[in-house]
């Protein structure tokens, strides 16, 4: 039997906000909502989630920056609560749009200082720092202030500081945020490449891009408000909507969709505006595709112009939509 | 991508590596910044040259001048444990390094130790220069007829004013712009009380029993009978010295001890409570 | 200033350069007006003033906020007066025998320096916590409303702190220490006329460390102490300026404070005379002098916050961050 690397059982956690005098009120927000989760050895998780669903509270908790109000959570075999050290010997942790360091030392010292709390040799602190930048493609930047890096660069030495220790389990919190298409690449790929070298490695991925969990994920859970709605591999998620059909259709600006909401044997319905080129994306999980003669029927009804139609396959973002109600980036219906 | 194993190192070794690893910003960061020369050197001599001249329009005896420099250097240190190391913890927190260190497998004293190590190279030069002014310029003249009890005094009042250093950052490591208040509010009460610019025997010319009391009380600052014990080493045969030196010598071992314990009791337990409140990583407060 | 700069880049010569400004149509066309522009911007500067004296209010202090009020306003200005109290109480116990003008002397100028040290320091804490800490120093300095309006309205809430601070302060003396402010013997319309300039001139001293702040790193500490204490040094605090030597005697004629402070004192009516070196001069010649040096220091603090803006935007320090 697979030993878990995170095994989370009924854990519950709340935050009390503090109340601002005359303009807000004292608040307790459930951030975590009796949450139960495994993930094995070896895998690369992902936690799917929009802002505010948990996933950052959740890797507080298992990094032991935080402790839960109620419930269980072991990391790699031990009790988060009781036996931090151990846990800390074999983790680390890279969040994105990070900015820790010290402005004034170079990429290389800055990581070479995180590298001696873990009490690694600095001579093999170095030589593991000068092959992960070259593996990141930042070798260049080694002696350059850190001040002085872009984002994409900056989260790559983040990235070094993180992977240098050779952690059991790394918690990678939204490692692409914000970065460009090849930077993004390029830290999938080195995920990937960095789990499949050594089984026992583990990764926590926190992503809200849909396309990186797909990617990467042996498994992914999908979060919304604390809650755990979903958790499987991205295929067997796939399937949960598999026998529901996706309608997507593309039609000329409109700016009322209402002709399109409450048609009957409609699942879930998303839209977006491409103001570029004044086109309306429609989005439509259908119940039963009889039903397509219903949404075409709408469109002269909305005032618009049919431009395009296309079935797909349903994607993880199409599990989020039936599974949450919204997308990720779309507008709520 | 190959990672060599090394040898897993004891819990000791992997502190001091931690200890010496956070000092290098410090130590690197200050010399490739030179306007901290500056500023942190050059600029807090006129202050302290300011209480000289007080001095000089009261016609006070000429050791006052000397107090004044002692008070003067050792106020490096006493500004590089409130806001170099206690309040920098409300800086980590901020600037996103606090949650890195949290999960480091070490103790937050190294990481503590590490700042006060590196912040030590800045200050003593600070120190060394009021010195140095305080002879060149005002002609000050110490002598030290006993250099070990002045090595004593000065060691151990380190050691218990970091410890209280490290005892203040547990509670800033939780606080938010409060820490910053609480610095500025342990400058001017504390240079009063401590006698940074007069012999803490003052309160007791100046009000009689009471002020031998406010002496008393404020001895529990590590700074205040280690100041007094450095003017009396430097200064022997005048009588403005507050407690022997030998007790003095002793009260500072005391609270070397039970500062660094407080220390090592309030971070671990204010570390507790923010994980519970989860206040530990709340940025902007 | 940006154009110039990259034109020297292009080679282009200066010459070329004024043709081509001069080739720029100067105000666009249409229902424009110019005038309209100018009261815009002045609105919205007085707005930036308005709110960013708020934020600093809200910030540093906050007179509803019991633990704030005691650390600015009474504790640590009270701390700083009795520092010198048991000073001068010492000699005196020893038998030195200090006048107590000298004591009055200093206890005053002590108290109403209190302006001077916050804003000072004060305002290179805005700028490092600005640019740093909250990281919202870029998105102030490229909005329409103008940065040094900004700090002007953030030097504004220090100043109203400190006026709590330094009225607590002068209470404290007159009621414990028997210091003999007669509050009737006051010249209050001269005294008013003091404080507004001094006011002026202390603004334009944090405005100049303001611009010096934008290129210096953030260091802790030091910066409080230090430019504080070159004044506090210089200008007849804590002391009489004639105890300095000669060149020090010198240099502190031409600092505006110096000025400000003994007019400060002349309108209470305490420690006069104490200062030999002033002590010549007439109440209108130090207000001229006070008014002059204000004057000139101004603008050289203006100049010296514009260089700094525009070094700073040249080496691409206006987010620059300097933990060490």
């Amino acid at each position: 039997m697979a030993r878990y690397a995170v095994e989370v059982k009924n854990l519950n956690r709340t935050f009390t906000t503090k109340a601002v005098r005359g303009k807000s009120k004292k608040e307790i927000v459930k951030a975590l909502n009796d949450v139960n989760l495994t993930i094995n050895e070896g895998e690369l998780f992902g936690l799917l989630g929009p802002n505010g669903a948990g996933k950052t509270t959740l890797i507080k908790i298992l990094c032991t920056l935080l402790l839960p109000s109620s419930g269980e959570a072991r990391v790699l075999g031990h009790d988060v609560h009781k036996d931090t050290n151990a846990i800390r010997q074999k983790i680390n942790m890279v969040s994105g749009g990070e900015t820790s360091g010290y402005g004034l030392l170079t990429v290389r010292e800055n990581i070479w200082l995180f590298s001696q709390l873990y009490g690694i040799p600095s001579k093999e602190a170095n030589r593991r720092i000068d092959m992960l930048m070259k593996e990141l493609k930042l070798e260049h930047k080694k002696n350059s202030k850190v001040r002085t890096l872009s984002t994409g660069l900056r989260q790559k030495a983040n990235m070094v500081r993180g992977f240098m220790t050779d952690p059991a389990l790394i918690f990678l919190d939204e490692p692409t945020l914000g970065l460009d298409v090849n930077a993004s690449r390029l830290i999938r790929d080195f995920i990937k490449n960095w789990i499949r070298e050594k089984p026992s490695r583990t990764v926590l991925l926190t992503t809200h891009y849909m396309v990186e969990a797909d990617e990467l994920c042996d498994r992914v859970a999908i979060i919304n408000d604390g809650r755990v709605l979903a958790c499987d591999t991205p295929d067997n998620l796939k399937k949960l909507i598999h026998q529901d059909s996706v309608l997507k259709l593309e039609i000329r600006q409109v700016d009322n969709v209402t002709a399109f909401e409450n048609i009957a044997g409609v699942r879930n319905f998303t839209h977006s505006n491409d103001m570029a080129s004044g086109i309306t994306r429609l989005k439509f999980i259908l119940d039963d595709e009889a039903i397509v003669a219903d949404i075409v029927a709408a469109v002269p009804k909305s005032g618009s112009k049919i431009l395009s139609v296309q079935k797909t396959e349903p994607t993880l973002e199409d599990v989020f939509v039936a599974l949450v109600g919204r997308g990720l980036t779309n507008h709520e219906v | 991508m190959k990672f060599e194993e090394f040898k897993k190192p004891t819990w000791f070794q992997m502190n001091l590596r931690a200890v010496w690893g956070r000092a290098y910003p410090r130590i690197i960061g200050v010399n490739r910044e030179l306007s901290w020369v500056f500023f942190e050197t050059v600029l807090p001599l006129l202050g302290v040259a300011a209480f000289v001249y007080i001095y000089k329009a009261l016609e006070a005896p000429p050791q006052y001048i000397g107090y004044v420099i002692i008070g003067g250097a050792m106020t490096a240190y006493w500004m590089n444990v409130l806001w170099s190391m206690a309040a920098q913890m409300y800086w980590e927190k901020e600037i996103g390094n606090l949650e890195l260190y949290l999960i480091a497998p070490i103790s937050r004293m190294s990481v503590l130790g590490g700042m006060a190590l590196g912040g030590m190279f800045s200050s003593s030069v600070r120190a060394i220069s009021t010195i140095v002014v305080g002879i060149v310029i005002f002609g000050i003249s110490l002598s030290l007829p006993d250099p070990l009890m002045f090595a004593g005094i000065f060691i151990f009042t380190m050691i218990a004013l970091y410890g209280m250093g490290m005892m203040f950052a547990s509670l800033y490591m939780l606080w938010g712009r409060e820490a910053w208040h609480m610095s500025s509010l342990f400058t001017e009460p504390i240079y009063l009380v401590s006698g940074f610019y007069f012999p803490v025997k003052g309160f007791t010319t100046m009000l009689g029993n009471p002020g031998t009391w406010i002496a008393a009380g404020a001895s529990i600052i590590p700074i205040t009978l280690g100041l007094d014990g450095m003017r009396q080493c430097l200064y022997p045969g005048n009588t403005d010295g507050f407690l022997p030196l030998w007790l003095e010598l002793a009260i500072l071992m005391v609270l070397s001890v039970v500062f660094l314990f407080l220390a090592k009791y309030s971070l671990a337990y204010m570390e507790n409570l923010g994980k519970r409140e989860g206040r530990l990583t709340m940025r902007w407060q | 200033m940006a154009v110039n700069r990259k034109s020297r880049s292009m080679g282009i010569s200066q010459k070329s350069l004024k043709s081509m400004r001069r080739s720029i149509p100067r105000y666009p066309t249409g229902n424009y007006h110019p005038n309209k522009e100018n009261v815009e911007s002045r609105h919205r500067n007085a707005r930036t003033l308005k709110w960013s004296a708020w934020l600093g209010w809200q910030m540093e202090s906050n007179w509803a906020d019991p633990f704030l009020f005691m650390v600015y306003s009474v504790a640590k200005p009270i701390a700083a007066s009795l520092i010198l109290v048991v000073m001068y109480s010492i000699i005196a116990a020893i038998g030195g025998g200090p006048d107590i003008g000298l004591f009055h002397y200093m206890f005053v100028s002590n108290a109403f320096f209190m302006y001077v040290g916050q804003v000072l320091f004060g305002v290179a804490q805005i700028v490092h916590d600005d640019r740093e800490h909250f990281q919202t120093m870029k998105y102030i300095y490229i909005s329409p409303s103008n940065y040094f309006s900004y700090m002007i309205g953030r030097s504004v809430s220090k100043m109203v702190i400190t006026t709590f601070a330094v009225i607590i302060t002068m209470a404290f003396g007159v009621f414990l220490l028997n210091v003999p402010l007669n509050i009737f013997t006051i010249n209050w319309l001269l005294f008013m006329a003091v404080m507004v300039i001094g006011i002026f001139c202390i603004m334009a001293f944090g405005l100049a460390l303001a611009g010096l702040s934008f290129l210096t790193a953030k260091h802790q500490g030091g910066m409080n102490e230090g430019i504080a204490g070159l004044f506090y040094l210089f200008c007849g605090v804590v002391f009489p300026v004639s105890i300095l030597p000669s060149w020090g005697m010198s240099f502190a004629k031409i600092l505006p404070i110096t000025y400000w402070l003994e007019l400060v004192r002349r309108t209470l009516n305490l420690g006069v005379g104490m200062d030999s070196t002033l002590s010549g001069a007439s109440t209108a010649y130090c207000m001229a002098i006070l008014c002059l040096s204000t004057l000139i220091f101004s603008i050289v603090a203006l100049a010296i916050f514009k260089v700094g803006d525009t070094v700073a935007r040249q080496k691409g320090l206006i987010d620059m961050t300097t933990a060490y």
